[in-house]
């Protein structure tokens, strides 16, 4: 393979990293909202290329969950649970908020429709399948305008025979109207009705939409003379294009993950396996912990809803450098939750009236530079300065305010960081903090003294991290499947067999035919009700047990040598190994001198010199205090730090000895 | 070069403040995810009914996680409770469950830590936990019943760990009292394992702020809350608000009356008007679980900048009538004061409120958490059982929006269990799980809509349902209608129905169902007439 390309498209912007007979080459432009597929598709023009592979990240399904603009969608359940929904779990997030919003449903009401045909709870027809009354609630779904159509049938999981004989009537519907078809017992045979109905209807919500989006973008793709096209799925791997369009679920989490995933790739082949991600945007942040493997769980919330598919183990803050600085009723400073988000953004980008954390920082000299973007975003200091005014009375000048928002911001990031290191049983001190985001390396340095970690790492290009990632990564597939069976020497007969079922399942996928498979086990002690998921050996499933103890003490610190224990899942992973390897950056050999500007720290002003990334070689080492500007974020190492450039251009920040 | 240093402000700055109750709060939060991570059973697992706390030497709570809404007022006072047993020593660990001692009800049982740095306590860890069995004379510890004793085994503040060694006596007794005594042990593991971790955290922090720095923080965290709370009560206008409601207990109901009266920045709830505790049902609530209720809907008020400290309490004053139905004493059964009036405290306090802030009230909620207990011999699986869940009800009608359906409300929060999961460990299953349409209270924002759920029984078993708003419906404000009321229906495998009321115990066979029909939330505002 000559050339790839990977792309991330974002909220704001659209992310480009083609490699190309061993060089790469990064590309940035605005996202293109109304429709994503344009922006990619004139990114690929000006880069003038057409490569063999694409591989796109996309935030398509998860907007249309987000701004609720997925197809109109119907539902059929058993008699009795049309408002599955509805109820969820029965809990509200916030208890303290008197006047609970009530989520817009992703079925309408008039689209909730029930079949008389019923399972009992060991999978037997209870009442039986009636073709006539199916197609009568087709013909409803069709007048009442529903793109798409979601089955989800009580006890399912333990047999598909009725929701099989309602796909084959509706199939005849499927090729008429292009209705798009969402089966529980095909999209996520598992039992807990509640997460596999939210995952069969979220399935279906997004279907249409990202098939079009598919179909759009592979048409473009096609007329420029590229090569095939794969989507990046929530686990972090990618997935065939056709994949994607029949389990758009599995893509929710599509960027988030990528960025893990080219944050883990980039420090491994710097010789950091232990790392904890954090990237901060303007509105939120990301971090995750990665102690020798990028973490997945199986299910994810997504927009109140629970799915149960795989998903990079993110955990989100809803704080960034727009988040907003003020007193409250009793004193105390807060940052956050309020943002300033993407508009009108921080008073010093020029609209917005409060007082954020990235104007804080232009305050202490941080960020003013040449402005951003290269430049060609220039920052109103005297904005900033006007938006923090207010916190004078409390603060005596404006930079010991601005101090105080920084050190408040980064108290809450340390929170984060904990969520995800102490609050599991992991030592942050032992792990290397990997900054990327437009604000995550100018508050590394403070973050890690605060939790002791000994060292930073800034890739080389912290902007296209998650395009980076969509490079590198590996073909995936995952079927799933509750068995429900007790884990005991009769039963790991059936335990094979059912191994074997998914793994040929999964295989029968698009693009996964030739594919490595990974089984696993999802085992509890009987009686539990939360899982745990276990490497699984077809030829020897017995060999699960001593593991599942041994993370169950790890996990929870207490395990049971005799007690019973039962497999819930069997799930098989396809994995096709990426075709994308890291290549050397090419570095600018000019060297120019830095420029010298006073920024605050700790209360005083220093002289600090700034820096283009570009001027940092191989083996360059500086001393903090320092400012090193790049084209989409700016590093700040801070006094008592330095920063050395590796081969790979990674910068590398450690404490002063 | 260097310009002049800037000035710090006064000793402690509005950061500090910030940083200090975002370290403390973080240290209780990771209690509560020590304590969920390894607790056994599924009640403190997975639907996290526990809290977990910070305090400083005195017994004031300088921070709490978010947890359990009812445990709120609570904590501080099983802390004071065990103070009582000082001196202290590094490695104790005390315990309590007694209700008319710091207690709320026999299930939750709480846990402390006393701090040391040198010879002193520097304040206190402790966690809060509700046990899925405790004793007493019904599987699940919530019955019906007359006296204290009955609903189980009463725990006065002990040292369950002395000196760094487990009391095993103590222990041992504990364990024995409860129908899942494994499962005791396990949970009461986590608490001591939870407690632990707030310990070294606490030391942790007062390395980080060295101690009179951390002592410093404890003091200005309490104001803080406290100078946050008076600016929210000085928002409320004077006056003097009554409100009351009814406790379904004989044909009249219990009355609860408030007579709230706010004046400034303080407020004083006065229950002098409530009726007597009562001999009949577990419906009398302890002080703490009334102060609990009343805390909550100040909190609400608050919005998301009061810490979660005890100084929040202090602008906020209480009477309360020994042996009523708010400040039960012994030997009175306490059970449903938890789960059932603490919302009705809830309700009256609310609607005392809405007097006072019409635009920031909504209308009542379902007002009960509909707590229903299935228990017997299941014999397919050859072993003794017990069940126990809540279920949700409409949200109230507000200034600002509809009423949410199918959701708990107030005091309560805690999630269902699956249809699927139930028949895979009893012998019974839900055989309907819907929105009971048309229940939320008509209006401009109508209630939300109660929910219908319907157990179908396969083997004998015995049925207790603990409920209210079956005969007193939710109320409306400002012209909305009142939520439809609940009902609970045994359904007989013949086809006899019969309607059991709020509260009742019924032995039930194979093919019967029991159908409970949840309330919904009242209405707020007239509704527009479409011409």
């Amino acid at each position: 393979m000559d050339s790839l390309l990977g792309v991330d498209v974002g909220g704001t912007f659209t992310d480009f990293l083609l490699w190309q007979d061993g060089q790469f080459r990064a590309h940035k432009r605005p996202s293109t909202p109304d429709d994503p597929s344009r922006a990619v598709l004139e990114g690929i023009d000006a880069l003038e290329v057409a490569p063999d592979l694409i591989i796109h990240g996309s935030t398509v399904a998860t907007n249309a969950v987000l701004t609720r603009r997925g197809a109109r969608t119907a539902l059929v359940t058993t008699a009795g649970m049309r408002d599955l929904l509805v109820i969820g779990r029965q809990n509200r997030e916030d208890i303290y908020d008197l006047e609970p919003e009530t989520p817009e449903p992703l079925v309408p009401e008039e689209l909730r429709f029930e079949l008389s045909a019923a399972l009992d709870h060991h999978g037997a027809v209870d009442r039986p399948f009636d073709p006539a009354q199916a197609r009568h609630l087709l013909e409803a779904a069709r007048a009442g305008g529903a793109e798409a159509l979601a089955v989800s049938l009580l006890y399912a999981y333990a047999n598909p025979e009725l929701e099989k004989a309602f796909a084959e009537v509706a199939t005849e519907f499927e090729a008429e109207d292009g209705l798009y078809l969402s089966v529980s017992s095909r999209v996520s045979p598992e039992y807990r009705e509640v997460e596999r109905t939210a995952t069969t209807v979220l399935n279906a919500y997004v279907g249409p939409v990202m098939a079009r989006y598919i179909q759009r973008l592979s048409d473009g793709l096609e007329e420029r003379g590229c090569g095939p096209l794969r989507i990046v799925q929530s686990d972090g791997g990618s997935a065939d294009a056709r994949r994607a369009a029949q389990l758009p679920v599995a893509t929710l989490l599509s960027g988030p993950s990528a960025g893990v995933a080219g944050a883990f790739e980039i420090s491994r082949s710097a010789s950091f396996d232990r790392i904890i991600t954090f990237d901060m945007g303007g509105t939120s942040t990301d971090v995750a912990l990665c102690d020798g493997a990028i973490p997945t769980r199986p299910d994810v919330v997504v927009a109140g809803f629970p799915a149960r598919t795989p998903v990079v183990d993110v955990h989100t803050v809803g704080a960034g450098g727009g988040s907003i600085a003020r007193l409250d009723a009793g004193g105390a400073l807060r940052v956050g939750p309020q943002s300033a988000g993407a508009d009108p953004g921080p008073a010093s980008y020029g609209r917005g009236e409060d007082f954020t954390v990235t104007d804080a920082q232009v305050v202490l000299g941080r960020l003013a530079g040449g402005g951003l973007l290269d430049g060609s975003m220039t920052l109103d200091v005297d904005r900033a300065h006007a938006a923090g005014a207010p916190l004078i009375e409390a603060f005596g000048t404006i930079e010991a305010a601005a101090q105080a928002v920084v050190s408040v911001a980064v108290a809450n990031m340390e929170a984060a960081l904990r969520v995800v290191s102490v609050q599991r049983g992991h030592d942050p001190r032992e792990f290397t903090l990997v900054a990327f985001g437009g604000a995550g390396p100018l508050h590394a340095c403070a973050l890690a003294d605060a939790l002791e970690m000994p060292r930073v790492l800034v890739p080389l290009l912290p902007g296209v991290l998650a395009a980076q990632g969509a490079v590198w990564s590996d073909v995936t597939g995952t079927r799933s499947r509750s068995v429900l069976t007790a884990f005991e020497e009769p039963t790991f007969p059936a335990l094979t067999a059912a191994l074997h079922a998914v793994g040929e399942e999964v295989r029968a996928e698009p693009g996964l035919d030739a594919a490595e498979l990974h089984y696993g086990f999802d085992m509890r002690y009987t009686g539990q009700s939360y899982e745990l998921t276990i490497d699984a050996d077809p030829a020897d499933p017995g060999s699960s047990g001593a593991a599942f103890h041994a993370l169950h003490e790890q996990r929870f610190a207490h395990s049971d040598l005799d007690a019973a224990v039962e497999v819930v899942n069997v799930r098989a992973t396809a994995v096709v190994a990426g075709a994308g390897e890291p290549a050397r950056p090419t570095f600018a050999e000019t060297e120019a001198i830095p420029e010298v500007t006073p920024v605050w720290f700790d209360g005083q002003q220093h002289d600090t010199p700034n820096l283009r990334r570009e001027q940092l070689r191989p083996g360059a080492r500086l001393d903090g205090p320092a400012v090193i500007h790049q084209l989409d974020t700016t590093t700040l190492v801070e006094p008592g730090w330095t920063a050395t450039a590796d081969d790979d251009g990674n910068l590398v920040l450690e404490r002063a000895r | 070069m260097t310009s002049d240093a800037i000035q710090p402000p006064e000793a402690l700055s509005a950061a500090d403040l910030a940083i200090a109750d975002a370290v403390l709060t973080s240290i209780a939060e990771e209690m509560g995810e020590a304590l969920g991570r390894t607790a056994y059973s599924p009640n403190i697992k997975e639907r996290r009914d526990f809290s977990c706390g910070v305090f400083d030497a005195e017994g004031q709570m300088v921070a709490q996680a978010a947890h359990m809404p009812v445990h709120l007022g609570a904590m501080p006072a099983a802390v004071r409770a065990v103070m009582e047993l000082a001196p202290f020593e590094a490695g104790d660990v005390l315990a309590v469950n007694d209700p008319f001692r710091g207690g709320t009800h026999l299930p939750d049982i709480t846990t402390v830590s006393p701090v040391f740095i040198g010879a002193e306590p520097i304040g206190f860890a402790a966690t809060r936990a509700h046990h899925a069995d405790i004793g007493g004379m019904a599987p699940g510890s919530m019955p019906v019943a007359r006296e204290l004793l009955q609903e189980g085994i009463v725990i006065p503040p002990i040292r369950l760990v002395d000196g760094g060694t487990r009391n095993e006596s103590a222990f041992a007794l504990i364990v024995r009292n409860s129908r899942a005594p494994e499962e005791r042990r396990g949970d009461l593991r986590a608490q001591l394992a939870a407690t632990a971790v707030g310990a070294r955290r606490l030391e942790a922090a007062a390395d980080r702020f060295t101690l009179p720095g951390l002592l410093e923080r404890f003091a200005a965290l309490l104001d803080h809350g406290e100078r946050v709370v008076r600016s929210v009560i000085a928002g409320i206008p004077d006056g003097a608000y009554r409100f009351e409601d009814h406790m379904e207990v004989g044909p009249d109901g219990l009355a609860i009356r408030v007579d709230l009266e706010v004046d400034g920045d303080e407020a004083h709830f006065d229950f002098s008007a409530s009726d007597p505790e009562t001999e009949v049902a577990s419906v009398n609530a302890v002080a703490t679980v009334t102060r609990s209720a009343c805390y909550y809907t100040i909190r609400c008020l608050a919005g998301p900048d009061a810490p979660r400290n005890e100084g929040c309490y202090r602008p906020i004053r209480f009477t309360l009538p020994e042996r009523s139905v708010v400040a039960a004493g012994p030997p009175r059964a306490v059970s449903a004061g938890n789960v059932e009036t603490s919302q009705r405290i809830t309700d009256v306090a609310l609607g005392a409120l809405a007097q006072a802030v019409p635009d920031r009230i909504p209308a009542a909620s379902s007002g009960t958490m509909n707590n229903i207990t299935i228990g017997g011999y299941d014999s397919a699986r050859q072993r003794p059982y017990a069940y126990y869940e809540t279920i949700a009800g409409g949200a109230g009608g507000g200034p600002n929006r509809v009423g949410r359906s199918g959701v708990h409300t107030h005091m309560t929060n805690t999630m269902n269990t699956p249809v699927e999961a139930l028949p895979l460990a009893y012998p019974f299953t839900v055989e309907r799980y819907e929105l009971r349409r048309g229940t939320g209270g008509a209006g401009e924002h109508p209630g939300g809509d109660g929910v219908v759920r319907e157990y179908h029984f396969h083997d004998l078993a015995t049925v207790s349902i603990v409920s209210e708003r079956r005969q007193f419906a939710p109320w409306p404000l400002n012209g909305g209608a009142p939520g439809t009321r609940g009902r609970n229906t045994l359904i007989r495998a013949d086809g006899t129905t019969e309607d059991l009321g709020p509260r009742a115990e019924v032995d039930v066979g194979p093919g019967d169902r029991v159908r409970v029909e949840t309330p919904g939330g009242g209405g707020w505002g007239r509704s527009r007439i479409e011409e």
